[in-house]
């Protein structure tokens, strides 16, 4: 017999999705997704957010690798909360992994919560984690063709954190395309060109975190 | 890759169906992929027929996975037009306007299964 189903592939990860958001909203945690490529500069991004923003905030990270708990011992180096995932060879993070390790986490004690995604422009993209911001980031020696490459990625992202400025002079890197390019994509998307290593760019990401989290104490 | 755990999600959805109505096997799994869902028709295939092979579930030695395409299509708000998405996706090809609103292309279903 033929049994007419019509159900959303990824309908058990989107109620997982949800099961996460409401927690979150509970616990007034503001969430944030970080996606991008591996070595576009994530977990340094998050060190130096962690710098400039800890004393502030309580901030909390989960990392995705599919290996290792390196990431983590990074963050928690900085005296922030980390807890570490491995996907062993999973190539994005799922709700239902968010949802297992927040236990671990005492989320009425988190003001920020980022979520530091498996390396992949491909398929995180495709995952609801219950966030409240996706986020994707690119840097500079990639190329600025990966934003038409992966228009899934930067269609599902509000904002797009260009990292690694400071390498602009040494590698062919057009801004004015990558921002063409991402307007013709999303056009309600950000870019926000900065070099975490410098310095330079972080307060306009940092004043957006601060934005977003004073946004959703609002709500 | 995630095809693998997407088609482990589709045979979860399927095999909870079925078991709700007493079913034994599954012989025949439709589906409905968009061009912009990041799934990979040919590796949805592949994740299928490893499934198969490994013998687990309840999938019929002869099981057939049925993938129908949906194309990607995309409307501007500014002018009305309806179009085939290039790659600045939103922007209208009529007006050049970035008012494109992504109308199709996004499903990711199980449409139907055949069971017994």
């Amino acid at each position: 017999m033929k049994i007419n189903l019509d159900a959303e592939v990824l309908s058990d990860n989107n109620a997982a999705a949800e099961f996460n958001r409401n927690l979150f909203k509970e616990n007034k945690t503001l969430v944030i997704n970080l996606m991008s490529s591996p070595g576009a500069g994530k977990t340094t991004l998050l060190e130096k957010t962690i710098a400039a923003l800890g004393k502030d905030y309580t901030i909390g990270v989960i990392e995705g690798d599919l290996a290792t708990e390196k990431d983590a011992e990074r963050i928690r180096a900085l005296g922030a909360k980390a807890v570490q995932i491995n996907t062993h060879g999973g190539c994005h993070l799922d709700a239902r992994m968010i949802a297992k390790v927040l236990p671990e986490l005492d989320l009425g004690e988190i003001d920020i919560l980022f979520i530091e995604n498996v390396g992949n422009l491909v398929c995180p993209s495709g995952y609801d984690l219950g966030q409240n911001h996706k986020v994707a980031i690119l840097s500079v020696p990639e190329g600025n063709d990966k934003i038409p490459k992966y228009p899934v990625m930067f269609r599902r992202t509000e904002l797009v954190v260009l990292n690694k400025i400071d390498l602009l002079p040494y590698v062919e890197f057009d801004l004015e395309m990558a921002a063409e390019d991402l307007k013709g994509i999303n056009p309600e998307s950000r870019l926000i060109p900065l070099s975490a290593r410098t310095g330079e760019g972080m307060d306009e990401w940092l004043k957006w975190v601060k934005d977003a989290y004073q946004n959703l104490q609002e709500q | 890759m995630h095809e693998m755990a997407l088609m482990g999600d589709i045979l979860r959805l399927v095999e909870e169906d079925a078991r709700s109505r007493n079913l034994r096997q599954i012989k025949q799994i439709e589906l409905i992929v968009g061009d912009l869902s990041n799934a990979m028709p040919d590796a949805l295939e592949m994740a299928f027929d490893v499934f198969k092979a490994r013998g687990l579930g309840m999938l019929s030695e002869n099981a057939r996975l049925v993938i129908h395409r949906e194309e990607a299509r995309a409307k501007c708000v500014v002018c009305g037009c309806e179009y085939t998405p290039g790659h600045r996706l939103s922007i209208c090809p009529d007006c050049s306007m970035p008012g494109g609103k992504i109308i199709a292309g996004e499903t990711f279903k199980v449409q139907s299964y055949e069971g017994s």
